[in-house]
Order: C-alpha cells, then structure tokens, then sequence
C-alpha cells in the first residue's frame, strides 16, 4: 500500500435539514487517480468543497498529508498544495489565458508592492521565471500560441484545458477534477482522458475525480468510491465497482442489478 | 410607398420637435447661439442677445440633423428624400405650433416670465428671428429645407462612392504607414520613440510658463484629479471594490496639509512637504481603518458604506463640535505652501509639481498593474471565490489596494488645498467622489489615456466652457449617457497585454535575460 496523500474520516455536511455528505471515509493513495462516482445530488461535488476549503463539514476530519486541514480557508488549503477545477468553468474570463495562468503562479512567487513599485532584483528574477514558467504551462496544456486570447474567447476544450493549467501552475501534490469532459464530444474526452494520465505519470500529481463517462472512469481510474445520498456504498477498483449490485441499484433504482444481469447476458450471447 | 418608413421619419420629427421645444424653453439656443458667434469670431457680452443669424445656424443644424437621422440607409434616394421632407415637416409643424403660443403671448402681451422665467419678449422675437409673426411660417420652411438638405446629405456621404474613396484613402495610408515601419531599421524607430517622448517632456515643460495662470488652473485641477483618478482606479478598477466616498481620503491629505501649515486654528507651521507625507499617511490610516471591517463586503454594500463614510468625513469637518480643531464650516486660510529657493510656490511650479506628481503616479501605476500584485487584483475583480481558491489572500489584498489608492487620493488633496491656499467642507464633497468616479467610467477603466481623457472631458472642458455654466450638468448627463450608448467600455477602453508574444520575443529568444532563470 502506498502512502496516503489525503484521508477524510467520518467528514459530514449539512444543510439545513439536509445531510449532503454522511460520515464518508476516503484514503486516497499517493501518485494515483481516485474517481468519485454517484448519481446526480449525491454530494459528490459537496465532498470537493469540503476538501478544498469551500465548506466546512459539520463533523469529521480531513488529514493532507497527516495534517488537519478542514475549516482552514480557501487560499491557505491551496498554498498547502491542493489545487482545484471547477464542475462549471470558472476562469477570469476578460483576462488572458496567459494572465490565469500567471495568477495560478501566485503562491510560487514571492515579490510584494514594494518590489512591482521599485523592480527590485527579487521582482525582475521572478518576473521573468514566471513568465517562462507560464509559457511553458501553456504549452503542456496544449494551448501555444494562444496565450493572448481573452479566457472567455477560447473554445470549450481550451477553456477546460486552461483551468486544469491554472490549477498546475500553484505546482498542487494534489489535483480534483470536477467533471473535466463534461459536454466534450468522443474525440476531445480521449484527448482528455490521455491528459489526466499525463499528470499522473509525469508530473507525480495525485488526482481526485468527479465524473460521469464512465468509460473515462473506468479507463482511468486507480480506485474508485460510489456516493449515493451522501453516503458512500463503495469503494474499489473498476471491476469490483462494475460488479457491485449496489451501486448498479444506487444508478438504476430497486431490482436494478438483475436487470442489469440479464441485459449483460444477453448482449453476451449476440457477441457470440 | 412604404408607410412604415415614413410613420418612423414622422416620429423622428416630433422627437426633435419637442427637444427643441425644451432646450429653447431653458434658454439653451441663445446659448447654442452665443458659442456659434464666438467661433465665427464675434463676441458676445455677457447675458446679450447674439445676432439673429447665428440662432439660424443652430436650427438649420438641427434640421439637419434630423433630416439625416430620418433616413434610411437601405432605401432609394427617392425615398430618403422623402424621408428627410417628412421629417422636417412635422418638425417644422411642431415647432410653428409652438411659435404660434409664442405669437400669442406677445400680441396679448401676457408676461409668463412667472412661470417660465426664459420667455421674455426679447427672447420670445429672438426665437422668432425677428420676423414677428411670420416667423412662423419661416421656421416652417426653414425646417422643411433643411430635412431635405440632411437627407441629401445622408445620401451623399452614405453613398458606395464616397464610402469607396474614403476607404481607399484609409488603406492607402495603411499601407504607406507600414511600408515605412517595416523599412526603417529599428535604431530609428527607437528614437523616434524617444524624439515623442522629448517632445512631449518640451511641451510639459513650456507650456505652463506660456499659457496663462488660467490655464495652470483649470490643468492643474485636471492634472489633481488623474491623481485622484488613479487612486480610485487602484480600488475599482484593478481590485474592484465599489468606492464612493474617495473624498474622504483627498479630504484627509487637504486637511493635514491645512491644519499643519496655517496661522488658524493651531498655528503650527511644520512645512509643505513633511505636511504632505503625513496627509497621505492619514489617508493610508484611514483606508485601514475602514477597509478592516469593510473587505468582506462587496459590491454596492461596500460602496454604500463607503458613501457613508465620506459624507460622515464631510460633516464632521464642518460640525461645531470640530470647529476648534479643523476649523469648522469657514475652513482654513492662508494656508502657506511650499516654498522654491526661497520662493513661494507661483501657478507655474505648482503646475510642475502636479506633472511630476502625475508622471510618478502614471509610473507606479504600471509597474502595480504589470506585476504579481495587479494580477492578483485583477483575479479578485473578476472572481473573488476563485481567486481566493487559487491561493490569493483576498483580505491582505483588498486591503493593499485600498492603502495605495488612499494614499493617491491624499497626495492630490494635499496638493489641491496649498495651491488654493484654503481649504473647507466644501472642498470635499459628494460631487467631488461622484466626479472622479465618472472620470474613470467615463475614460475608460484601467487606462491611463483614459483616465486622462476622462479627467480633461469631466474637469477641463466645464471650466473651459464657462458659458455653459447653467447647462454644464445637462451636458454632464447628455455626455454620460451617449457615452454610455456609443462607447460603454470608455472613451479610450483599455486592452490586455500581449504578454505570451512579449515573452517569446524576449525571453526564449534573447540569451541575455536567461540569466535572470538561472538565478532562481
């Protein structure tokens, strides 16, 4: 067993009357994509803000690397290393591309006012390190050239691609992903897919996902958890998830998983 | 014959009619005639009358213009006419109903002046170009004439041929211009950079000894409200936080320098300059104080209490209860100024302190935009939750751009009250955050050209404009509207810079910045 990058113990948020997250546990091993699946209002995406500092959970613990970090705010648990996309594109859109990639270098850098107002040497050695290390970011998102381009003028796949290239640039040990091939077509989800894989491999990031492909999901993921109203039902690998009557009952409704059986064999004997 | 068209050319004309109607009702056209004789070269005494012929230029204008407007750009000629006949026809109409009230009212010599104080005879045959009655008629043709002429001219100048021309001229140009740029090797194109650049500091440096002390005045204003402009643009432009109440600050720097340098009330005489850096500190300590309780707001929130806050800065200046302190609702006199080899400060070397106080404020303010700091204002401008998430000390930042904008802001203010040797409540009032909050919007947000257009358009040209003392608010509003419809960016909107290109061009392929990389 690897080390563990992240662990939530018994994490629960509420709303109101309302138990969005129920005593989840998660350890997400380090160097690994770890997929969170689950129908629609699940609390999948609540889970997220939980972990990145957006919410505080009403109970329960988040440990990043053996340290608490839950009700912290949003810009420390990013300094901390933990960087985020958003399920619904959030970049500063009357910005450039290249301009959010240099705000996501933010935590890098250390020159204040002082420094911008006098160019002291500390602002021109940053300066210019940022900006190469910028353009290099743009790049391995697969964005050359398009660097000048106001955020909100690229095209969707970009646009996805740049916010994943944000949240890199905070140099993050650990990475969610809130539906990153959402609204893509076949072409752009591999394309992704193949991406996601990257960070992974080359760069060693650990990786949280949210998504609803399940053929991406069970590309890619290391591991797999299943949340249904809340509370999670599942958890293993893809195989063992696909088996699991639970979760098949969890997306299909009462009596789903023999359903599904009998569909399985049938689609089986037309194979052969 | 399309009915539809000429139903639109007819409400054209009764629009302009009923405009008309009202800016003779305030008085507007003997203005509008005045400024007319003025740039044909006659004078006018203040309060005459201007010759008649002027007042027919104005109309005919107005004719025109409606003429032009009524036309539509797809029609026939035939139909334009017609279009501009129609039009200053039932302008025509509108406005000879309205001069047959006027007619009536001097024949049974009923004095109105109660309840329109601009109708007075005089003005009454004014309007009728002397003509008495048949003055009707003649604006009656006049209009007609004129709703022709502007269709004609609508015809001519929306033409395919002259539209030609005009772009050829335009691409011929083009193409000359970049010609020579790609020819002239870049040595040249540097110093006719430079060659700009000293030009522009000759004409800084002459101008205010040339010009007038008027001039020094009405450009100095300008000059103390790019500051203050600037200030503001730090907060709402870069950070984006809504603040009204800017007055208070330039307020803070006006009194520090007053309180410190004048016989009443304290007596104390520390000097102009130490005066000033304490004015700006104030300013910074103020920001703070505000700012701390203030951060978590957003929006029209923050600007309300920011509001408030001025305007609670203003009164407390003028309350009895201060008026030992800061002199109370009279304000502080003889206020000493700074001092230049033994001299005091004349209008030309404050006109050169505002430049210089200018040019370092333009300086600072580019280095903050293009730098970490700026960037992560801009972040928190255009989303606070993410730009919080992306690692952004939101509070610290927010924070930051208030202290420096302040700090702008009592810099101008300290300025501003040595070189009127008086300051008082007044000085600060609400008009005073108003007026530099619609020189940003105005100019154009995050633009220095526009802030500076801004502040010329909103400052410069009302005092230059004296005449129109009584319209400058309308013109004020007028301005502010159209701009808002023809250019909702600004008058001179600002552009993101092209930093990838900038990047590649400098860094990937000039050896000698990689150094900078190999430090880190």
């Amino acid at each position: 067993m690897p080390d563990t990058i992240i662990e939530t113990k018994q994490v629960s948020k509420i709303f109101g009357g309302l138990t969005a997250v129920n005593e989840v546990d998660l350890q997400i091993p380090e160097k690994s994509i770890y997929s969170i699946i689950g129908p629609n209002g699940a609390g999948k995406t609540t889970l997220f803000n939980c972990i990145s500092g957006f919410y505080t959970p009403e109970k329960g613990q988040i440990l990043f690397y053996g340290q608490p970090i839950e009700g912290l705010s949003t810009d420390i648990i990013a300094g901390s290393g933990i960087s985020r996309t958003y399920q619904n594109i959030r970049l500063f859109g009357n910005l450039t591309a290249l301009e959010n990639i240099l705000i996501g270098l933010h935590n890098k850098l250390k020159n204040n006012w002082m420094d911008a107002m006098l160019h002291s040497p500390r602002f021109t050695r940053e300066d210019a390190e940022s900006l190469r290390e910028a353009c290099r970011l743009l790049e391995f998102v697969g964005l050359n050239g398009f660097g000048d381009y106001l955020a909100l003028n690229l095209p969707y796949g970009m646009q996805r691609r740049l916010e994943i290239g944000r949240a890199l640039a905070n140099n993050p040990r650990l990475l969610l992903l809130d539906e990153p091939t959402a609204g893509m077509n076949i072409q752009e989800t591999h394309v992704m897919t193949e991406f996601i894989k990257r960070l992974r491999d080359e760069l060693g990031i650990s990786i949280i996902l949210i998504e609803h492909d399940m053929k991406v999901v069970m590309d890619i993921s290391d591991r797999i958890s299943v949340l249904d109203y809340g509370t999670k039902i599942a958890e293993g690998s893809p195989v063992e998830i696909q088996a699991n009557p639970r979760v098949i009952e969890a997306y299909l409704g009462p009596g789903g998983a023999a359903l599904a059986e009998k569909f399985q064999k049938q689609r089986r004997k037309s194979h052969a | 014959m399309n009915k539809e068209l000429l139903r639109a050319s007819r409400q054209k004309g009764v629009t302009f009619g009923i405009v008309l109607i009202f800016l003779v009702l305030i008085n507007f056209h003997i203005m509008a005639a005045t400024m007319f004789s003025k740039i044909m070269g006659t004078n006018v005494l203040r309060g005459a009358i201007p010759e008649v012929r002027f007042l027919t230029y104005f109309l005919t204008l107005f004719g025109i213009w409606v003429g032009w407007t009524a036309t539509s750009k797809a029609e026939k000629a035939g139909t334009r006419v017609l279009q501009g006949l129609v039009a200053g026809l039932t302008m025509g109409v509108v406005v000879a109903l309205f001069d047959l009230i006027l007619v009536y009212l001097v024949q049974s010599k009923t004095d109105i002046r109660r309840y329109v104080t601009n109708l007075g005879f005089d003005n009454i045959n004014f309007f009728l170009q002397g003509f008495g009655a048949n003055g009707v008629l003649v604006h009656l043709g006049m209009f007609i004439l004129a709703g022709v002429l502007g269709s004609a001219l609508a015809i001519f100048f929306q033409s395919t041929a002259v539209k030609g021309a005009a772009q050829s001229v335009k691409t011929a140009f083009s193409e000359m211009n970049s010609r020579i740029s790609q020819n002239l090797p870049d040595q040249v194109k540097k110093f006719g950079k430079y060659l700009f650049y000293l030009i522009l500091l000759g004409m800084l440096f002459m101008l205010p000894s040339r010009w007038g002390s008027y001039y020094n005045f009405v450009f100095g204003l300008v000059g103390l409200y790019v500051i203050a402009g600037i200030g503001l643009n730090i907060m709402l432009g870069l950070s984006g936080q809504f603040v009204i109440g800017l007055a208070a600050f330039f307020a803070m720097g006006a009194y520090s320098v007053a309180l410190l340098n004048a016989p009443q009330p304290h007596g104390l005489m520390w000097g102009f300059w130490p005066a000033l850096l304490i004015g700006m500190l104030v300013a910074v300590i103020a920001a703070v104080l505000l700012g701390l309780p203030t951060t978590r707001l957003r929006g029209d929130y923050l600007g309300i209490v920011t509001l408030g806050f001025g305007e609670i800065i203003r009164i407390l200046l003028k309350s009895d209860l201060l008026t030992s302190f800061s002199g109370g609702p009279r304000g502080i006199q003889d206020i000493k100024g700074p001092t230049l080899m033994g001299k005091p400060f004349t209008d030309v070397t404050y006109m050169y302190l505002i430049i210089i106080c200018m040019a370092v404020t333009i300086f600072l303010y580019y280095r903050l935009e293009k730098s970490r700091t700026g960037r992560a204002w801009l972040a928190i401008k255009e989303d606070l939750i993410v730009a919080q998430a992306t690692g952004i000390n939101i509070q610290k930042y927010r924070l930051l751009a208030l202290c420096i904008g302040a700090a702008f802001a009592g810099l101008a203010g300290g300025i501003f009250a040595a070189r009127n040797l008086f300051t008082g409540p007044n000085d600060h009032s609400l008009m005073v955050s108003i007026n530099i909050l619609s020189l940003i919007i105005v100019g154009g947000m995050n633009s220095i050209p526009g802030i500076l257009l801004g502040s010329f358009a909103l400052k410069g040209l009302p005092e230059i404009l004296r005449e129109m003392e009584n319209y400058r608010l309308l013109v004020f509003g007028a301005l502010l509207v159209v701009m808002m419809l023809v250019r909702p960016e600004g008058l001179w909107p600002a552009s993101r810079p092209n930093l990838e290109k900038e990047t590649k061009e400098k860094l990937f392929t000039d050896g000698t910045s990689e150094k900078g990389g190999k430090d880190a």
